[in-house]
């Protein structure tokens, strides 16, 4: 209905790149939007990690389980089917139990990450997922640096398109910008209030 | 009476300020007006199509398998709901955030029937702990310190409880979450229905809304007919808008969208109660624009005064009432039409431009003609003002009575004790000697024959004020406008009718200014100096006269200072004595003058070069000073602490002299300054130019 800031579908990572722009114009718009996009995340209180491959943050993920000593950890069930998450952390469980009420950790990865305001975005099937985002006292976040897109008209119409899927039961959008926050006791801003009161970003790729 | 508590009024003061600032700072980048033309043209096209788009979102909801139903009134969505409970043995809800439900009293009718909501939105679990009423839209406990908050936790958990925030807010979330899981359902709002894929928009910086809709095994979502969207693009334009001007944030921590019951059922009740007549009225139809960001009280100079308590019925300020008018009857927000100040602030930051200042003086009319008013309105209005006659009578009176009233500094004397709330805060001026339009002919008659090659002809229209009460700031006007070259000529004096008409007297208002249009020989433009005979003049006139000479008029009325600003400037600096003393100046924004006028930038500049000097800015020059007219006569209280703040803003500033363009807010702070002995001389822009032509300042 309105075209206000709307530019139609753009591949991952393309950005405002003029069309037919040669590789080193769309890899420099490609870094702009990534160094926005941790900036813009630091700003939203998240933590922002980057690695260059993916191996690299299954191990920061290990180590920081064992060194916060983190025995309640749970992980996205669609994290836990890809390699090599399956094998990694086939400890860890990816189906909610009463106990899941007090979870420390939870381990997820976004679909998208938006630079202009430092947004994760997940396209989740189900809610036992997004309580793996909600629940725990610390979000560990997995994002790849390629799918981060400017700004969120970027990708509506893959948010329209999901969300008219009847092959799935109940088609969900989540976006997520930071940790929990609350400003309703003096307007002092403290985090943790329902959600997370950590967000670890790792993003991944060279 | 409205109530004002000080520890309140410096909590809200303050949060406005620091919200002014991160809004500001998040906007930079957007073009804000864009934006928000888009918005509101967006929201108008969904509200055309409302029915439709309401089927649309129906088919595509069931679709996904949720189960939708329609509530004429609240007492049908409570009713459903009570079903919902029922049906599914519910005896414990949690509910994010949704001022709907507080629109048709769900807590209180389901505790009366057995079953328990809670609510999950730390300021609303506060507020429900405390038994109390929330006070504002986004922050509802904004009202409490840490300190009652730890009172009312440790009496929750029967602990003591340590006072710093942070504690408190993990008492809260270990509590909440136990009554998360501990419910049976999850009730939320909606920011948005998508009407192209039956999903619903969810907004939330806590995660409680998701929580809330995961949890617990059935999901009731409550949400009102105008949130309806056609398509995803619609709704994620009114989340780019929403977050920044809610709270001056990007966005907030959790937008989620969700289609469809997933793990239990999904009821989504539609409600409509009295939109439909809203939206059937061509007036109103535009407060259903709104999108509950709460700018409009982040800024309202009243609401940061009596707090959301006092100015609400359910809904809270200006929008408020025009929700309340429709939602719950125009009696309940007769009261709250009395408070609002019609300055227009607020629709300077609303996203989707409604005109809510002139909205209230519609629904001003409307209470009026349904449920009657005061006395003294119907007398001065109805008898004094409609008819032209017996105002010049009136003025003439009190111009006789100058003598036993009035004292020798041009203030009157104290009102007697049962008035004093009236003017012991500020000094209210005696009527003046000879009014403008005769002083003006003594002057000017004898130089009209010797200057006929005067280059053009202006008219100035001075307006009430300074015809009875300040004739020498027209005078002023007069004189500069006469050196500067031009045939002066003023126009009659007679009430312009803005007042009537602000006190929703739109019949008098009709005929006083039907009156005025008929003695008004408009020659050259129209200049005015008085921002609210302006906005009678060019705005309001043409609408309540539907004649081709109300339109002339407006079309040829500009106020004094754009005038001078756009076609004499340089001359005006030719005029300007050198030699003459530099003086301090801070400048107060007039209501109209600035947020319907845009002149405000003009005047700095004017006085800037007058005094020769750069204005020192006050905090919030654009806060309404108090006067508004009949405003101060319905709540001198409140009036009294708005020009207790604007005397403090401007004594902070360190300067001599205070300039403004509109004589109301003259009478105001001349007054305020004159009882609270603050040394600051309060004058109108045209005083200032003449002063500055004649080498005095």
């Amino acid at each position: 209905m309105t075209d206000i800031n709307v530019r139609g579908p753009f591949r991952c990572g393309r950005g405002d790149a003029p069309v037919g722009a040669t590789r080193p114009t769309l890899i420099k718009y490609m870094l702009t939007h990534i160094d926005k996009f941790i900036e813009k995340a630091k700003v939203a209180d998240a933590e922002v990690e980057l690695f260059p491959s993916v191996q690299r943050a299954v191990q920061f993920l290990k180590d920081f389980l064992s060194k916060n000593e983190i025995k309640g950890a749970i992980i996205s069930e669609a994290l836990k089917k890809r390699d090599p998450f399956d094998k990694e952390f086939s400890s860890l469980s990816g189906q909610l139990s009463a106990d899941s009420i007090w979870v420390d950790a939870g381990i997820v990865s976004a679909d998208y990450g938006i630079a202009e305001t430092g947004t994760l975005i997940h396209f989740d099937a189900s809610d036992e997922e997004k309580n793996v985002w909600t629940l725990p006292e610390t979000c560990l976040c997995l994002l790849e640096k390629k799918k981060i897109v400017p700004h969120l008209e970027a990708i509506a119409p893959e948010i329209a398109s999901h969300l008219a899927r009847t092959d799935i039961s109940s088609p969900q959008v989540s976006l997520v910008t930071g940790p929990s926050r609350t400003a309703d006791i003096e307007c002092q801003l403290t985090i943790g209030v329902h959600g997370p009161a950590r967000l670890v970003i790792l993003l991944i790729g060279t | 009476m409205k109530k004002i508590n000080p520890v309140l009024k410096k909590i809200l003061q303050d949060f406005s300020q620091s919200y002014q600032f991160k809004r500001q700072s998040v906007l930079r980048g957007y073009d804000f007006e864009e934006l928000r033309t888009a918005l509101a043209e967006l929201k108008d096209k969904a509200l055309d199509h409302n029915e439709n788009l309401l089927a649309r979102f129906e088919h595509k909801a069931r679709a996904h398998g949720s189960i939708v139903w329609r509530a004429r009134d609240g007492a049908e969505a409570n009713d459903l709901i009570l079903k919902i409970c029922r049906d599914h043995s519910i005896q414990r809800m949690v509910k994010g955030k949704s001022m709907v439900s507080e629109e048709t009293g769900l807590n209180g009718f389901l505790a009366g029937r057995g079953i328990e909501a809670r609510e999950t939105d730390l300021g609303e679990w506060i507020v429900q702990l405390a038994a109390e009423a929330p006070t504002h839209m986004v922050m509802p406990a904004i009202h409490l310190t840490r300190h009652d908050v730890a009172v009312l936790f440790s009496e929750k958990t029967g602990k003591q409880v340590p006072e710093d925030i942070p504690s408190l807010v993990r008492i809260a979330r270990s509590e909440m979450r136990k009554e998360i899981f501990a419910a049976q359902a999850g009730l939320t709002g909606a920011n948005a229905l998508i009407a192209e894929n039956g999903a619903i928009m969810l907004i939330t910086n806590e995660g409680n809304g998701r929580l809330v809709t995961t949890v617990p095994p059935v999901h009731i979502v409550l949400a009102s007919i105008e949130k309806v969207l056609p398509a995803v693009d619609d709704a994620l334009l009114v989340l780019k808008l929403l977050p920044r001007n809610a709270t001056g944030q990007t966005i907030t921590s959790y937008v989620s969208f969700i289609a469809g019951p997933h793990q239990g059922p999904q009821y989504i009740i539609l409600l409509d109660n009295h939109r439909s007549d809203m939206l059937a009225d061509p007036t109103f139809r535009e407060v259903l624009r709104c999108i509950k960001c709460s700018a409009c009280l982040n800024v309202c100079p009243v609401y940061q005064i009596i707090g959301g308590e006092e100015y609400s019925h359910i809904y809270m300020g200006g929008i408020g009432t025009l929700f309340t008018a429709w939602i719950h009857g125009l009696k309940k927000s007769k009261e709250l039409a009395r408070v609002c100040l019609r300055c227009h602030r607020c629709e300077e930051y609303c996203a989707t431009k409604i005109k809510i200042a002139d909205l209230i003086t519609a629904l001003a009319e409307r209470i009026k003609n349904e449920t009657g008013t005061a006395m003294w309105k119907r007398f001065a209005f109805d008898g004094v003002m409609a008819s032209p006659g017996i105002q010049q009578a009136a003025f003439k009176a009190a111009r006789k009575a100058r003598k036993v009233i009035g004292r020798k500094d041009g203030f009157s004397r104290k009102l007697p004790a049962w008035m004093k709330k009236y003017d012991r805060f500020r000094a209210l001026p005696a009527p003046a000697a000879k009014p403008f339009s005769r002083a003006f002919k003594k002057e000017f008659a004898p130089l009209v024959a010797a200057e006929k090659s005067a280059k053009r002809t202006v008219t100035i229209f001075g307006g009430c004020l300074i015809e009875h009460f300040y004739p020498e700031i027209g005078m002023a006007a007069a004189r500069v406008l006469s050196k500067l070259g031009y045939d002066v000529k003023v126009g009659p004096s007679l009430c312009c009718g803005f007042p009537a008409s602000n006190a929703g007297f739109g019949k008098a208002s009709g005929e006083a200014f039907a009156a005025l249009l008929k003695k008004l020989k408009a020659e050259g433009p129209v200049i005015t100096l008085c921002p609210t005979c302006m906005t009678m003049l060019a705005r309001r006139g043409p609408e309540v006269v539907d004649s081709e000479k109300a339109r002339d008029l407006a079309s040829r009325a500009i106020p004094f200072s754009r005038f001078i600003f756009e076609n004499e400037l340089g001359n005006l600096t030719r005029l300007m004595k050198s030699g003459r003393q530099k003086q301090k100046a801070t400048y107060h924004d007039s209501c109209h003058h600035k947020n319907l006028w845009k002149a405000e930038g003009d005047s700095r500049k004017l006085v800037e070069l007058a005094l020769q000097s750069e204005i020192l800015d006050m905090d919030e020059p654009d806060k309404c000073c108090g006067f508004a007219g009949s405003f101060s006569l319905d709540n001198p209280e409140i009036s009294a602490a708005l020009l207790a703040d604007k005397l403090a803003a401007i004594e902070k500033t360190g300067a001599e002299v205070v300039a403004m363009d509109c004589p109301g807010c003259l009478l105001q702070i001349r007054g305020g300054c004159h009882r609270s002995g603050l040394r600051v001389r309060a004058a109108h822009t045209a005083e200032l130019l003449e002063r500055s032509i004649r080498g005095q300042v």
